[in-house]
């Protein structure tokens, strides 16, 4: 019975193991294989940063002015 | 000729239908008064005095009191008459106690309340709530029998988790892989001991008991139900108390097994995930599985389809459907069945002991070796890898990242360890999924 068992414990390890490694091996060649197909999927599109125009840059300049002007008087 | 067969068959008709429905009519009425008969000797007129007595026979107080021999539940099991009294106000006790532990202790109070409060119905006595008709019972046939539940749960696993830390870093999967050791470890140790006559649990039993070092609570229900459906509860239990209780296994385990310094290594940024990447992800998993392990399927496929759910962009409405409404769902019916198996009658056996003692050790071979294969990697990798993140293995996502993230910070307050610890802590989901597939092939 114990044999056994250990025998059971050597082949469910083993295809764990093996399960996994595979996964690394495969992710990693994925990787690969998209950086040299679609570089552009590793661009970080969220970190551009975000465009403002002067008029914007007036909007919050005044918003500003009236938060600190209502702190003043409250 | 023909003309004259159905001039005949209308006429038949004709008489035989009267006939049939005078015949069914005046047999309903000899039914009904064969019925208002048994009635009329049900009711008998009785004394005020006796009513009160059949009444008080029917009170819970009654039945704690007065338990009978070779009383049946529900499902037909036989009650010994310590559990009908004593057993079931000691499991009315466990359960306040578990209400308490996830109440003022915080300690996975989403499972522990659903599992206590079936487990508080499960003791009421000649309500047979868990039997056929009742409505835990019902649950139970619905979801639980058929492990529909487990699989409905991994579907929600898989949309709540971002595989992005195990992609930038997929080396770390090892440690996922070798986080499994306790569950492996474990059938043999159960193996061992039943040899000894300390324990008495079949090869079957010894391996369900295993799968608790997995710390994956679905998992434990899918394979304990396919496995060793009488040990379902004890186990059930077992495996979500250790989940909840990870926070305090295993730092004491994680410290005895590294030195200061090795806790204080940094590991460097990872590599970067493409949203691309994280997609093909589930599909990737799922196409390992079918060549190598199909068994396992049913868990990893429901897995990678919240996954992909999830990473396609596309389906917001599914994936939120999956990740709160579906899951919640599940778990109170879950939760609820899987209390029906804490009823005196299926929790106070030996065995419970011995599996709460099995699952304690195999949770802590698990994290024990994946500590020790961090240390391993950390002497041939290149990149310094902190054998911390190994303990985060075992799948408890993500108590068990944050247990390791924790420990790292004692050390050294600048270390953060989270988003390494993710990975192998989501690989051990696989992991233990993979390793459930194994038992399945085998059994």
């Amino acid at each position: 019975m114990i044999l056994e068992a250990v025998k059971y414990m050597i082949l469910g390890m083993g295809v764990v193991f093996v399960f996994l490694y595979l996964m690394v091996v495969v992710l990693d060649l994925q990787h690969k294989l998209l950086m040299k197909f679609f570089p552009e999927s590793f661009e970080d599109s969220s970190k551009e940063p975000p465009v403002t125009t002067k008029r914007e840059k007036l909007k919050k300049v005044a918003a500003i002015t009236a938060a600190l002007h209502h702190m003043k008087n409250s | 000729m023909k003309k004259r067969v159905i001039q005949f068959l209308l006429a038949l008709s004709v008489v035989m239908i009267p006939i049939g429905a005078i015949a069914t009519v005046s047999h309903m009425s000899e039914g009904a008064k064969v019925e208002a008969k048994a009635q009329k000797e049900v009711y008998e007129s009785k004394g005020f005095g006796e009513m009160l007595y059949n009444f008080w026979k029917q009170t819970g107080i009654y039945a704690f009191l007065h338990p009978q021999e070779g009383v049946k539940n529900a499902k037909g099991d036989e009650v010994t008459k310590f559990q009908q009294s004593f057993g079931r106000l000691i499991m009315i006790g466990i359960t306040f106690l578990l209400f308490y532990l996830a109440i003022a202790k915080g300690f996975e109070p989403l499972l522990l309340i659903p599992i206590g409060f079936g487990g508080l119905l499960a003791n009421i006595p000649l309500a047979n709530i868990i039997g056929d008709g009742g409505f835990i019972g019902e649950l139970f046939k619905a979801g639980i029998e058929n492990e529909l539940f487990p699989i409905l749960i991994f579907m929600g696993v898989g949309a709540m988790t971002d595989f992005g830390p195990l992609l930038a870093n997929p080396k770390t999967a090892l440690l996922g892989a070798a986080a499994q050791f306790g569950i492996f470890g474990t059938l043999v140790g159960a193996v061992a001991l039943s040899q000894l006559g300390v324990f008495d649990f079949s090869l079957q039993d010894a391996a369900a008991i295993s799968i608790i070092g997995g710390a994956d609570g679905p998992t434990t229900v899918f394979i304990a139900s396919k496995l060793a459906p009488d040990l379902l509860g004890a186990m059930a239990v077992a495996a979500y108390s250790y989940m909840a209780l990870v926070p305090v296994i295993q730092p004491p385990i994680m410290k005895a097994l590294t030195t200061p310094e090795e806790r204080r290594i940094k590991m460097t940024t990872k590599r970067k995930v493409s949203q691309l990447e994280k997609m093909l992800f589930p599909l990737t998993v799922l196409v390992l599985t079918i060549l190598i392990l199909p068994e396992s399927s049913p868990l990893i496929g429901a897995l990678t389809f919240g996954n992909f759910v999830r990473e396609s962009k596309v389906v917001e409405r599914l994936s939120k459907t999956l990740q709160n409404e579906l899951i919640n769902i599940v778990t109170i019916f879950l939760g609820l069945s899987v209390g029906s198996k804490l009823a005196a009658e299926y929790f106070l056996v030996p065995e419970t002991l011995g599996i709460l003692i099995l699952g304690l050790v195999a949770f802590s071979v698990g994290t024990a070796a994946g500590v020790i294969m961090g240390k391993i990697m950390n002497r041939l990798s290149k990149e310094p890898i902190n054998p911390l993140i190994g303990a985060a293995g075992v799948s408890a996502v993500p108590m068990a990242a944050r247990v390791a993230n924790r420990v790292g910070m004692e050390e050294d307050p600048t270390n953060v360890l989270l988003m390494h610890a993710m990975g192998p802590n989501v690989a051990g989901v696989i992991g233990s999924a993979v390793a459930a597939g194994v038992y399945l092939s085998i059994f």
